[in-house]
């Protein structure tokens, strides 16, 4: 078997790229450290390609400092991200232009029309099991299900 | 020597313009045009790069790299954030098919399970909750997505030019500054070389984890310890109300 190191390295070296656009052209915050985790991914794989060209587990090791490392980041940037949008209670990175610093020109902002006639689609998933039973919580207040998520989702 | 540079670069252009044409915009554009570009660039890149001489293995490489690239682009190129997530799923998926191309499979497990398992989930959960009932405005219009495309794409170039030039696949002599496809030698972490068992099993991963890195790992430990305590005391309280 001849060797192929190079189309995985070009592989990860795309990844990163294509990482790099997200973190640089999406501005939705969650979308962002979703970028940010495929660069991950992408220097990962070349990680473990060096190891396997080296034969040695260096890389390997290096990978999962770099998983170790993912998880942390996803944990403290989740929370950083909730406190944010209770705030401002919007995902948008823009409306948070005003932490940068005093003398710096704001960014130049993104021309669109907001189009509210789009709505969101969300993934359909196809329900399992029983309908939770509401009787048998009867003695909690309970929150009504269905009655959110037409409106204002987030109350 | 192999491909001349022209070859390599051309599908670069190819799919950036595929990402650009995918970029969310005001106007409604057909997807199959960047489908047609994409099946372009990656046979263009397909058609340059080493095969393995295996053909089992470069059918799975295909088809892993194929996944993982276009699943990038449609994540980063989404108009709704849940499917953004899910792509980026198929995107772990596909990397893992690759990690177990190249003998690390517990590297694959450990990547399903912290990424496809907890990582994507909680983040759904926040999307979900946190979305609007309206389709989002800073969604629906990146900021400068086509210059964010030009220069991640000259990035690439550049990497893909230093990665062929140095590429151990074509050279065999010992070039300075040529990546070395020798086994390591020297006493530094001598535990992390591989022996006689296959590379990248739990046993010897864990040999080279616990005794060439174990410093690191503790380091490590307490760095998620560290990062679990920073989450609980940043996310907001109970009493502040929730999302």
């Amino acid at each position: 078997m001849s060797p192929d190191y190079e189309r995985f390295l070009v592989v990860g070296a795309a990844l990163f790229a294509l990482g790099a656009i997200g973190f640089l052209s999406r501005r939705n915050l969650i979308l962002m450290v979703l970028s940010a985790e495929m660069m991950l991914h992408g220097v990962g794989l070349s990680l473990v390609t060096f190891s396997r060209l080296h034969q040695s587990l260096e890389g390997q090791a290096f990978t999962v400092f770099v998983l170790t490392v993912a998880a942390c980041e996803a944990g403290l940037a989740l929370s950083l991200i909730l406190l944010l949008y209770q705030s401002k209670k919007s995902l948008d990175i823009n409306v948070w232009t005003e932490a940068r610093e005093a003398d710096l020109p704001p960014p130049v902002e993104v021309s669109g029309v907001p189009s509210k006639d789009e709505p969101q689609v969300f993934p359909k998933l196809t329900p399992a099991g029983l309908p939770p039973d509401p009787s048998r919580f009867s003695s909690q207040p309970t929150r009504d299900i269905n009655a959110s998520p037409k409106k204002g989702g987030q109350s | 020597m192999g491909t001349p540079l022209l070859e390599i670069l051309l599908p670069l252009p190819v799919g950036a313009a595929a990402v650009i044409w995918l970029l969310p915009s005001a106007r409604r554009k057909p997807k199959i045009v960047a489908g047609i570009l994409g099946v372009i660039s990656l046979f263009l890149l397909g058609r340059v790069t080493h095969s393995s001489g295996s053909i089992e293995r470069d059918v799975m490489f295909d088809v892993f790299a194929a996944v993982a690239l276009v699943s990038g682009a449609m994540m980063v190129t989404d108009k709704s954030p849940a499917y953004s997530a899910l792509w980026f799923a198929l995107v772990t998926l596909a990397v893992c098919g690759l990690f177990f191309l190249q003998s690390a499979p517990f590297l694959a497990a450990a990547s399903v399970i912290v990424y496809a398992g907890a990582i994507i989930v909680t983040f759904l959960f926040v999307l979900m909750l946190a979305s609007q009932s309206g389709g989002s405005n800073y969604d629906q219009f990146p900021s400068h997505g086509v210059y964010a495309t030009v220069a991640a794409f000259t990035l690439l170039g550049i990497m893909t030019c230093s990665i062929h030039r140095w590429s151990p696949d074509t050279k065999t002599d010992a070039i300075p500054g040529q990546l070395q496809t020798k086994a390591m030698v020297g006493t530094a972490n001598p535990l992390s070389r591989a022996n006689d068992t296959p590379t990248g099993s739990l046993h010897e991963l864990g040999r080279s984890l616990f005794g060439d890195y174990l410093y690191a790992v503790e380091l490590a430990g307490t760095l998620l310890l560290v990062a679990t305590i920073g989450a609980i005391g940043i996310a907001p309280r109970r009493s502040q109300g929730t999302l």
